[in-house]
């Protein structure tokens, strides 16, 4: 019996070993900019860029990290001269992100409730030539576009929740933050 | 040869005759709405109501068409003082129009350097079938809806989509001999 045990729990710490490391997730929120979200991994801030027919060139923020071959990104562009024209520019984007790729999956994303819920939509499209899945949720709101991405490579785990809860955990209010919640910076921009 | 052809006329004008009386399509456009679309049938313009939790309490104006049982509408409604919301109020009339109905396509509209939505949803207790565009422009959502009702029965038509389809938000695009919409009745 002893025996067995011992067998069991050996087995169990190999297993275990085995395993890939997976990283905390954490709370991260930006109280400047108006966002909190969570993410496994170390999330680092830099600045890109995007452009889009309608929304012109502009310069982003970016927040990413890497964990478990799954990258978790997203990313902020300000239009707080376009304010009125956010569903256009929102649905700008949300049409580059799927343009090209084959949608497995389009719907409604609200987050909030009541008067101050932020509509959006949530995405998956696969990339081509088989290079993976990508989980996109995005929202325009106090003249920002903000897009959640998560991006599992063709080799990964095509099945994992994760990017699902990346993107759910996004929240507009600061109380969507939880206590303790790493403070994240806003670079700036040109 | 004769009598084939006598036949054939018959015949044409029988099926002519059978086909429902269909509306010729007229085009209309509102220089300060800043749209124009074409619709059969005569306009009607009246005065609706709108609610959502975002929006709030709205006032729309609606111009409403019918013509061979379905029913053709332009629905306005104006949330100016609220225009800096426009991405969340555009998605909350999306939402709210396919809440508790059967979904039949959700898609992207492109018009105009305009983005929006396009759907269509199978109406409860069997009342039809809707296509809608819906559009937000100057401060307004702008949504065109088409309602198959069961009395025409022909829910794959394509007057439905020519109807969301003919939006335009360039003046320019507009029919020659577009007719003014007129404002509503106060």
């Amino acid at each position: 019996m002893r025996r067995w045990m011992s067998a069991t729990l050996a087995g169990t710490a190999m297993a275990m070993a085995a395993m890939p490391a997976q990283a905390a997730w954490k709370n991260y929120v930006n109280k400047e900019i108006g966002l909190a979200f969570m993410a496994p991994g170390e999330v680092k801030a830099g600045v890109g860029n995007f452009r889009g027919n309608y929304a012109g060139p502009r310069q982003t923020i970016v927040y990413r990290s890497v964990e478990d071959n799954i990258e978790y990104k997203v990313t902020v562009i300000s239009f707080i001269q376009a304010q009125a024209e956010g569903a256009t520019l929102l649905g700008e984007r949300e049409y580059m992100f799927q343009d090209g790729k084959k949608t497995l999956s389009d719907t409604f994303a609200r987050v909030g409730s009541g008067k101050d819920a932020v509509y959006g939509r949530k995405m998956v499209v696969e990339l081509p030539d088989n290079k993976g899945r990508v989980s996109g949720a995005f929202y325009f709101t106090r003249g920002r576009l903000v897009a959640l991405e998560a991006t599992v490579p063709a080799r990964g785990n095509l099945a994992s929740p994760d990017p699902g809860r990346f993107l759910d955990s996004i929240a507009f209010a600061p109380s969507g933050a939880t206590p303790g919640a790493v403070e994240l910076e806003t670079p700036k921009l040109e | 040869m004769r009598l084939t052809a006598l036949a054939i006329l018959a015949g044409a004008a029988l099926a002519a005759t059978a086909a429902p009386a269909t509306a010729a399509w007229r085009g209309y456009i509102s220089h300060p709405l800043g749209f124009a679309f074409a619709a059969p049938g005569e306009l009607k313009v009246e005065k609706g109501t709108y609610g959502g939790a975002v929006a709030g309490a709205r006032n729309t104006v609606v111009y409403r068409f019918i013509d061979d049982d379905i029913e053709y509408k332009a629905v306005v409604i104006d949330v100016g003082d609220k225009a800096n919301d426009a991405a969340t109020l555009l998605g909350e009339a999306e939402f709210l129009f396919q809440e508790n109905k059967k979904v039949l396509m959700d898609t992207f509209g492109r018009v105009d350097r305009q983005y929006g939505r396009k759907l269509t949803v199978d109406l409860p207790n069997n009342a039809g079938r809707t296509t809608a565009a819906f559009w937000f422009i100057n401060g307004r959502i702008v949504s065109l809806q088409a309602t198959v009702l069961p009395a025409n029965g022909d829910y794959d038509t394509p007057e439905m989509a020519r109807f969301v389809d003919s939006i335009t938000f360039f003046t320019v695009r507009a029919d020659d001999d577009a007719i003014e919409l007129p404002a509503p009745p106060k």
